[in-house]
């Protein structure tokens, strides 16, 4: 179900646990303009691809760089020359239907393409999901859920500004446990995790079929090689932590 | 002469402050005239109940008649009760010690004599005014028929059926209705009290001069003509001459014109007028509830927070601008109403200074999101503002207005979308958690005073054991109510009432913490 993207593989020693990324971005909207800021501050390279006719409003000192080509024409979108295998495309229009369309041709020329789209209600996931979007991202439903706990659940909200929203020390990540790290073959509660400064939220079981299992502690789960762990922690811990895991 | 006038001051003043006469004037001012004091109901029943008693009582006098303690208590109980309504409705309408305040502090100003002719016939116009409303005349006639020397005034035993309306609000909402529309019927009025003059005249000219031998006089062609126009026809007076039948087939064919448009103008009345009340009673419902959230915009998001506040329990009310969304939104079960949000009146109507909490903009145009926010800002400040902004230039601005919270859904899709990109993972386990689609939630646990987790060290307490996974804790301070964001306290931490856990965990978990508290 997850498709794993070499998460933890080779990683640079003053920025341990991000992994630039090749991104293809069609549409520089609203929210292609937000996730593209989002993209590049966390060292990602993006490309961004629009449409002949799309109004783009672009700073000229900011530097973006625009590919214009006709959506509609598969050679057009094989001249980009993407390595598919290792991009993530992102398809940000402004039109739902141009999203299902992207997402329909990307799909169907690289049928393993990692293909996220946006989407603007359950109707319109729906319809992104069925055409092949690995995943959804629903322009409203955080939005929302955001709203709401402010009013209802107000530590919540704040604790999750710290967490994903706000650019600051606390960071959310995985990290994919590699052969004979010390971790290997020991049950989570035998782990100091919270010792180490680490919070340790979710495993994926490789052995359950990439299953995705909380850690409130109703299961006691072995760790093995090929685990993903989903940690928040600052940053500074997690360099210390996989400097352990790298020692083994 | 200085003396009285001292005097006459200083009761004035001793009255503008004495905290137990306005205490006792705003509870008489509540209990008869404030549609929203909850105790004005009882008040209203007692009165119906009064006045029905009384009209049961003329209409069982006139066949027999009554027991003398029934007669006495028409008689002495209704009267004093209706008598002690009207002054005290005559009471509460104005303060006459106001004015003789202003009189002394407008001559003291001028360095003039206060005029006591001038006082008196201030006073005199201020409770005129009251006395000569419409409301007034009726409730001073309802009590008429307590004098028993003049046996035609028991039939204004009826005005105190019409006292009623003053209690039930429906039937006030339908003489609203015809007061509305005032100017259309008293033009009909006129016209069909011309068409009656001009119909009465012609039928006594031909056949009253013993043609007919049922009409007499003027007065039964009128009634005849009133008859007729109204398509009633008894058929007790009838024309006989074949100009008279004329004159009938003429005003026959106007009466039917006639009676139909008095009936298209209360219909498209009564239609205008519904979603108005329609509206009241949307007001009236949400009206009790003590915090209240109010949802303006009902689009894709306002339909998903709308959702997810449902969930949570969180008392709200749908503002659309647009009745179509109004009426979507009405459809699907909500408090909704249709109005723009942008003026003060329907804030004011749902209570801005003491009911309203929470004030969300979430229409589609920022700019009409802005307007709402200051719109409520400058009403009550007091009131948490959240604003849904697409534009970051508009979202300072907003900020500058206060806005308590301004929120980019593109900019949190945008942040969702960025941590995608680098971990897969953690985004599907973020997704689940924020859209709670598993049931793995985040909550947060307020510690009760004097609660097992009160004054207790991080270290003490067994989370394996309570299934929850702590991430932080709020520790609560003087300045904020929640303080500041301890991630992953350490085992010395220790915790104290009014601190807020922020945990992970299954929603039985957390539900079974809070239990405990």
């Amino acid at each position: 179900m997850y498709r794993l993207l070499n998460c933890c593989g080779k990683s640079k020693k003053e920025d341990v646990m991000q992994i630039q990324k090749d991104i293809v971005l069609f549409g520089y909207g609203t929210f292609g303009r937000q996730l593209y800021k989002n993209l590049r501050s966390r060292g990602h390279k993006v490309k961004i691809v629009v449409g002949l006719d799309d109004y783009v409003e672009v700073e000229s000192d900011s530097g973006v760089d625009i590919t214009r080509i006709n959506i509609k024409r598969n050679d057009d979108i094989l001249a980009l020359n993407v390595n598919a295998a290792e991009s993530i495309f992102y398809c940000a229009m402004n039109k739902t239907a141009n999203n299902l369309f992207l997402v329909l041709t990307l799909k169907s020329l690289y049928p393993q393409a990692n293909v996220i789209a946006n989407s603007n209600s359950n109707e319109t996931t729906r319809k992104l999901k069925y055409a092949g979007a690995t995943s959804v991202i629903d322009l409203y439903e955080a939005t929302s859920r955001r709203i709401v706990n402010v009013l209802t659940k107000p530590a919540v909200s704040m604790a999750l500004d710290e967490i994903v929203y706000k650019q600051n020390d606390l960071q959310m990540l995985e990290i994919e446990l590699q052969e004979n790290t010390f971790l290997e073959g020991k049950y989570v509660s035998e782990i100091k995790f919270r010792q180490m400064g680490i919070i340790l939220i979710a495993i994926i079981d490789k052995e359950l079929g990439y299953e995705l299992v909380f850690t409130d502690h109703r299961i006691n789960h072995k760790l093995d090689a090929g685990d993903i762990l989903v940690i928040v922690a600052k940053k500074e811990n997690i360099s210390k932590f996989q400097e352990i895991l790298k020692k083994g | 002469m200085e003396k009285p006038k001292h005097k006459l001051l200083s009761f004035a003043y001793f009255l503008e402050s004495s905290k137990v006469y306005n205490k006792i004037k705003k509870f008489v001012y509540d209990l008869i005239e404030n549609d929203e004091y909850k105790y004005k109901r009882y008040f209203d029943i007692f009165m119906i109940f009064v006045i029905l008693s009384s009209v049961t009582l003329l209409v069982m006098d006139v066949k027999r008649h009554i027991p003398h303690w029934l007669d006495d208590f028409d008689l002495y109980f209704v009267t004093t009760v209706f008598v002690v309504e009207y002054l005290l409705r005559m009471w509460v309408y104005s303060d006459i010690h106001k004015i003789i305040i202003d009189e002394y502090e407008e001559s003291s100003y001028f360095d003039k004599e206060v005029s006591y002719y001038s006082l008196f016939t201030n006073i005199v116009k201020n409770k005129w005014a009251y006395m000569v409303s419409f409301s007034a005349i009726i409730d001073l006639i309802a009590i008429l028929p307590s004098y028993r020397g003049l046996r035609v005034l028991r039939v204004f035993v009826l005005f105190r059926a019409f006292k009623m309306l003053r209690y039930t609000k429906s039937l006030t909402g339908f003489l609203y209705v015809l007061k509305n529309k005032k100017f259309e019927l008293m033009t009909l009025l006129t016209l069909s009290t011309f068409f009656i003059f001009i119909a009465g005249i012609m039928l006594y000219v031909f056949e009253g001069d013993n043609e007919n031998p049922n009409i007499h006089n003027l007065f039964d062609a009128f009634y005849w003509a009133l008859i007729t126009i109204s398509t009633v026809g008894y058929g007790d007076i009838a024309p006989v001459t074949p100009e008279g039948r004329i004159v009938t087939m003429l005003i026959i064919f106007t009466g039917i014109g006639l009676i139909s448009f008095v009936t298209s103008i209360i219909v498209s009345s009564f239609n205008e007028r519904l979603s108005v009340l329609r509206e009241d009673r949307v007001v009236q419902e949400v009206g009790k509830k003590k915090k209240l959230t109010v949802v303006c915009g009902y689009g894709l998001l306002g339909r998903l927070v709308v959702k997810g506040l449902q969930k949570e329990g969180v008392e709200f009310i749908i503002i659309d601008r647009s009745e179509e969304m109004a009426a979507v939104a009405y459809n699907d079960g909500y408090h909704a109403i249709c109005a723009d949000a942008t003026k003060g009146t329907i804030f004011e109507k749902l209570g801005i200074d003491d009911r309203i909490s929470h004030v969300l903009c979430l229409t589609s145009d920022d700019i009409q999101n802005a307007f709402i926010a200051v719109n409520v800002k400058s009403l009550n400040s007091e009131v948490y503002v959240t604003a849904r902004c697409s534009d970051q230039e508009i979202a300072t601005k907003m900020e500058y207005a206060h806005v308590d919270q301004v929120i980019m859904p593109e900019e949190v899709a945008g942040m969702m979308g960025a941590v995608y990109a680098g971990e897969p993972v953690a985004f599907e386990v973020l997704l689940s958690i924020i859209e709670e689609k598993e049931k793995t939630h985040i909550n947060e646990i307020a510690i009760a005073e004097g609660s097992f987790l009160d004054n207790k060290m991080i270290g003490e307490v067994d989370f394996e054991r309570l299934r929850l996974i702590l991430l932080g804790v709020f520790k609560r301070s003087e300045e904020s109510k929640l303080g500041e964001f301890i991630f992953n306290p350490s085992d010395e931490f220790v915790l104290n009432a009014g601190d807020n856990l922020v945990c992970i965990g299954y929603s039985t978990a957390v539900a079974n913490l809070k239990r405990k508290m």
